[in-house]
């Protein structure tokens, strides 16, 4: 059991981290990114480039989030343009659609070009012990990862003025710009943002698991699951939301199997939604 | 002249809901702007602050043409606004609303002092999340929100909507206290009275165009302002 629950945290930690991005665009401007998982594909892409071409793995995961950042912007500079000069529910589903053609023509690029292509990060040495539990060293530098990652994103938000001109965006876009806030810039800041989480979630997701061409709707439907759960708009939210599913997820695994566990873990989510429109920390509108 | 607004109409999609309006504020001035629910009062003051594009006339800052101006930029040129809806940050605390209205500065501890003794209970609440204060604590926290700029015209739009009497009069009673320190004040106001005690001089606002204008005393007196706004036979 214990066992089962340090794999769900890992799991979780990976989920909150996958959601953060997603879920701070949708909170902030109402937009939602259904390319998302593309860019973690993309981001990917660039790690196995950049190590093809000799570039020890640290670095390349640099590249990649430097590479995941100026994703965010250019979708921010190009197709979320007619977006944003929309309001209310047009917004949220133009940007859906705009967002899945998006992801639908990078899947059928990566796929006709480099079908084979894949990412697993291997991290040196042996498992090691925690509480008792054994775990691959890969996992345990993966959370850790997650870990300074979201302490670093909760303390932006909660410590800095510009982590907090964010907030208040999400808070209530008006009262923003009374302040003296473009909620624009905001936006576009949180893109960049969240672009760079995106190849963050690759290179931690790849030091547990294949990430391949075929990886990016697998990976934003997970997102959206969670931010979902969590409620839009809230790291903390999303990171809780992930954990708890997280937890699930893995103990069904152990104990009833693989078949059936990806299904506990979507009821688990219909429920909560169910119960919790608004999700776990979201606010009624 | 702080603030001079000329032939200005603004409105939203189905057409104008102001038209052609005059009015100005001189510095050190406070001057309200009075009219019925619907009269156009929230129109023009958002056309002002550039929270809406004015359709046509011109709005000048300070001898600067801010016409059109985003309301973000606005406020960093000095009008701060406090709108009848508060518009406050609801899950951030009391003191983390203040130091966002210093934005992009962080807040300093002058201002911040001003606004406590000038609203204890902010001071008092400071780590209270937005939403959980009563309404005439929230407009407060907005009056003081939108001081942290330390702006040199402040706009309020209806400060006492859904206030008790008591904390309306204590909202005009601070606001009273910043006149007097040298602040420009510019306040639309249904409550007629508490606005006349505030203003040196006024505007009568009637279906979106100027209909009367005057010093608070020729208002007061003005028999068509009596039957209609003093509760006067």
């Amino acid at each position: 059991m214990t066992a089962a629950i340090f794999d769900g945290i890992v799991i979780g930690l990976r989920f909150g981290l996958l959601a953060a991005g997603l879920t701070l665009v949708y909170g902030l401007g109402g937009v939602l990114l259904l390319a998302y998982g593309q860019v973690t594909v993309i981001s990917a892409v660039v790690i196995i480039f950049a190590m093809d071409a000799g570039i020890p793995a640290l670095p390349a995961v640099g590249l990649a989030l430097v590479a995941g950042g100026f994703m965010g912007l250019v979708l921010d500079l190009t197709i979320l343009r007619p977006v944003y000069r929309r309001h209310g529910e047009a917004r949220v589903l133009l940007s859906l659609l705009l967002t899945l053609g998006v992801a639908f023509i990078v899947d059928g690029f990566l796929n006709w070009r480099y079908p084979l292509l894949g990412l697993t990060l291997r991290i040196g040495g042996g498992p090691i012990e925690i509480i008792g539990v054994r775990m691959p060293r890969g996992s345990v530098v993966a959370s850790a990862i997650a870990i300074v990652a979201m302490v670093g994103l909760l303390s932006f938000f909660r410590w800095t003025t510009l982590g907090r001109a964010a907030r208040s965006v999400i808070e209530d876009q008006e009262g923003a710009r009374l302040v003296g806030i473009d909620p624009h810039r905001m936006l576009r800041l949180i893109l960049v943002l969240s672009g760079v989480l995106a190849a963050l979630v690759a290179a931690t997701q790849a030091m547990v698991r294949l990430i391949d061409v075929r990886s990016g709707f697998e990976l934003t439907v997970f997102a959206l699951i969670v931010t979902v759960v969590g409620g839009l708009g809230s790291v903390t939210g999303a990171l809780l939301a992930g954990i708890i599913l997280g937890i699930i997820y893995a103990i069904a695994l152990t104990y009833i199997g693989t078949s059936l566990s990806l299904i506990i873990l979507l009821a688990a989510a219909a429920i909560t939604i169910v119960i919790r429109p608004a999700g776990l920390l979201g606010v009624r509108e | 002249m702080m603030l001079e607004v000329r032939g200005l109409a603004a409105g939203y999609a189905g057409g104008d809901v102001v038209h052609a309006v005059d009015f100005h504020v001189e510095a050190g001035e406070a001057v309200m702007i009075i009219g019925s629910n619907g009269a156009g009062k929230t129109t023009l003051f958002r056309s002002v602050i550039g929270l809406l594009t004015p359709s046509a006339g011109t709005v000048e800052f300070e001898g600067n043409d801010i016409t059109g101006m985003a309301a973000h930029r606005v406020v960093r040129l000095g009008i701060s606004f406090v709108p009848a809806e508060r518009h406050l940050f609801p899950r951030m605390t009391v003191e983390e609303n203040l130091a966002l209205g210093a934005y992009p500065g962080r807040p300093d501890a002058e201002t911040t002092s001003v606004v406590m003794d000038l609203f204890p209970r902010l001071a008092e609440r400071r780590r209270q999340p937005a939403a959980t204060m009563s309404g005439g604590e929230q407009q407060m926290l907005a009056m003081g929100r939108a001081l942290m700029a330390r702006p040199r015209l402040l706009v309020l739009d209806e400060p006492t909507t859904g206030l008790a009497p008591k904390l309306a009069a204590e909202a005009y009673q601070a606001l009273g206290l910043l006149k007097e320190g040298g602040l420009t004040v510019l306040v639309a106001e249904q409550q007629v009275p508490l606005a006349m005690a505030l203003s040196d001089r006024g505007y009568v606002l009637e279906n979106g165009a100027i209909r009367k204008e005057g010093t608070s005393a020729e208002l007061a007196s003005d028999p068509d302002v009596r039957h209609a706004y003093l509760g006067v036979l």
